[in-house]
């Protein structure tokens, strides 16, 4: 990526390289606990995320674009998702999936389930609901999708992200209108 | 082993399987107990890993497969220790149980992994969970279920969640839990918290109402008993008001202390309760109205005679009610027939009349009591949470129609009192 990561594209190019990143995002589903299920249904035919240009079950996190977090994560299991988001190419970006990804959800007092996938790696769209229906990842990805539009490239590689989505709180979903960074925000 | 299918018939009872083990292991089977058709031996921690073998090894039992390992709590007595085993061949499935030895300092138990392969990290995780240490175990550590580095056991009675330290259960725990005075806590989500499904809180709060009923009913009625006495006068004034509730008890609430939302869905209730009040008392409900209410369709001095003798006014009124149509039934009949003998009829005879036709009243009067009271008490909860004019107003016609109805049969009654009695003024004025 010697080029991308030195230079802002000018704007058509952007347009057209953002258009072709946001329809090809192959997903690499880290399924935990029943969220997995929704996920699933979400990449079967009556959801079918794949005419939204997702890719279920890339080959290996080393081919994918998007993680997708969906169940609970737990102290044990949380090294491996460090592990694996980091064996992926960048630009990378993370769903989290349900209550449990999001914050640890109903185990939010267990002795061994991690308070949310955000503790261990940045992510960019929380869709809320135990689980969320297959439609909210639809919602979800539409927003990154949306986000990834108007991304600059150069500075996603430089490190810097745009502060999380929360599907249903941060409105409106689909029409942000400021491309504009914030200072290194996001959770790293 | 040499059947395909476990032979049940085969197997040995309880009690003998009890009397083969003590036969070999002597005191070391501390006893036994049989639970929930399960069968569970009590052994000696000394003999733990003997009686294992034994369960396998032993021809008649054959206990060949290992089901599963476990620990429990035993608060201040240690901790116990049950393997599960089941037997393909005869199809039967026995509990050892062990009291580790150590108390619940230094808990240990001998190991069944030379015994039973499977056992092994049945064992690493009861290591994990309660810290219960199995001597002759190849090697618990690492842990196996928590991170590496956890530190204590949490299955532990005493073990504490941090989480839980740190931030204490949000809202109510059980679906009928109690404030300190004795009312439900009704969960209701704050602005920008998300609602439970379908009106989930609601339906919480509801069966926690039903399984609390004793003590809260009796004392939500005299609550209200005393609100309607209390401001009688004022509701046959005043429609509706705006908010719908009841701004008396909602006051006397609030200076008590309850909480606004306790004192508000008190208020609806009572609200509600005089609203259904006034609609079953009809047109005239109270009794001061009585006096100058239209005397058409009763029968005043009976009426009169009834309340002085301390009966309700309902009473009172349908049995003037019945008084009076008897009276108009009779001048009727007498204007009809003159010759009747009943002009002429003994006075204790008519006495007789009189008594049975008081005791019929009485029956009707109960058969309209039932009605009204039989509609409320079913709309109850949910009228009291919704308060909605709509069913309001439903309820209301409905009571209305099972008043005409109740007069109508009132009427139908009479009718068929009537031939064997004559004009009845003596009734009214006895
Ligand atoms: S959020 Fe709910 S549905 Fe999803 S994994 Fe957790 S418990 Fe299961």
């Amino acid at each position: 990526m010697g080029l991308m990561d030195q230079v802002e594209l000018p704007k058509p190019v952007k347009y057209v390289f953002n258009w072709g990143r946001k329809y090809s995002l192959w997903c690499f589903n880290f399924g935990l606990a029943c969220c997995a299920i929704e996920f699933i249904a979400a990449s079967t035919s009556r959801h079918d995320f794949i005419r939204h240009g997702v890719i279920p079950f890339a080959h290996g996190p080393r081919q994918a674009d998007l993680l997708v977090v969906s169940g609970t994560l737990t102290d044990k299991m949380a090294p491996a998702v460090k592990r694996l988001y980091e064996e992926m190419p960048e630009p990378k970006y993370v769903i989290s999936f349900g209550s449990c990804a999001n914050c640890g959800g109903p185990y939010w007092d267990s002795y061994s389930v991690t308070k949310g996938v955000d503790q261990v790696i940045p992510v960019d769209v929380y869709v809320p609901g135990c689980p969320p229906r297959p439609e909210a990842l639809l919602d979800g990805i539409i927003a990154l999708q949306d986000r990834i539009q108007k991304e600059s490239l150069k500075e996603r590689i430089a490190g810097r992200r745009l502060d999380p989505i929360t599907l249903g709180a941060d409105t409106p979903l689909v029409s942000d209108s400021s491309p504009a960074l914030p200072s290194g925000g996001g959770a790293t | 082993m040499t059947d395909v299918l476990a032979r049940k018939d085969r197997a040995l009872s309880p009690e003998e399987t009890e009397a083969l083990l003590r036969d070999r292991l002597g005191d070391q089977v501390v006893g036994s107990t049989v639970e929930f058709g399960t069968f569970t031996l009590h052994i000696a921690p000394s003999g733990w890993h003997a009686a294992a073998q034994l369960c396998r090894d032993e021809s008649l039992l054959a206990y060949d497969m290992f089901d599963c390992l476990f620990g429990i709590d035993a608060r201040e007595e240690g901790f116990d220790v049950v393997a599960v085993l089941y037997s393909t061949s005869v199809g039967t499935r026995i509990c050892l149980r062990t009291r580790c030895e150590g108390g619940r300092d230094a808990p240990v138990c001998p190991s069944i992994t030379d015994v039973y392969r499977g056992a092994d990290w049945m064992e690493r995780e009861t290591y994990d969970m309660f810290g219960i240490d199995f001597e002759g175990h190849p090697s618990v550590e690492p842990r196996l279920l928590t991170v590496e580095n956890f530190e204590g056991w949490p299955l532990r009675k005493d073990f504490h969640l941090t989480s839980r330290v740190a931030k204490s259960w949000p809202g109510v725990k059980e679906p009928a839990e109690l404030d300190d005075e004795g009312n439900v806590i009704e969960r209701i989500p704050e602005v920008g918290d998300a609602p439970g499904p379908y009106d989930l809180d609601k339906a919480m709060a509801e069966q926690a109402r039903a399984i609390n009923k004793p003590e809260l009913d009796e004392g939500d009625a005299d609550q209200d008993e005393a609100d309607k006495d209390a401001s009688a006068a004022k509701d046959d004034g005043d429609e509706r008001p705006a908010t719908e509730i009841d701004q008396e008890t909602f006051d006397k609430l609030i200076a008590e202390g309850k909480s606004e939302r306790i004192a508000r869905s008190k208020a609806k209730a009572a609200f509600m309760k005089k609203q259904k009040a006034a609609a079953a008392a009809g047109d005239a409900p109270a009794e001061a109205e009585a006096e100058d209410a239209p005397t058409d369709g009763i029968d005043k001095e009976t009426f009169d005679r009834l309340i002085a003798e301390g009966k309700s006014e309902r009473i009172a009124r349908s049995k003037a009610k019945a008084a009076f149509i008897k009276k108009q039934r009779a001048a009727e009949a007498a204007d009809a027939d003159d010759t009747d003998a009943a002009e002429g009829a003994p006075p204790d005879q008519d006495v007789e009349v009189a008594e049975q036709a008081d005791e019929s009243a009485d029956a009707e009067v109960e058969a309209t009591e039932e009605e009204p009271a039989k509609a409320p008490a079913d709309e109850e909860p949910t009228a009291a949470e919704k308060a909605e004019a709509r069913r309001k107003e439903q309820a209301e016609a409905r009571k209305r129609k099972a008043e005409e109805r109740a007069a109508e049969a009132e009427a139908g009654d009479a009718d068929g009192d009537e031939p064997t009695q004559g004009p009845d003024d003596e009734e009214g004025q006895a």
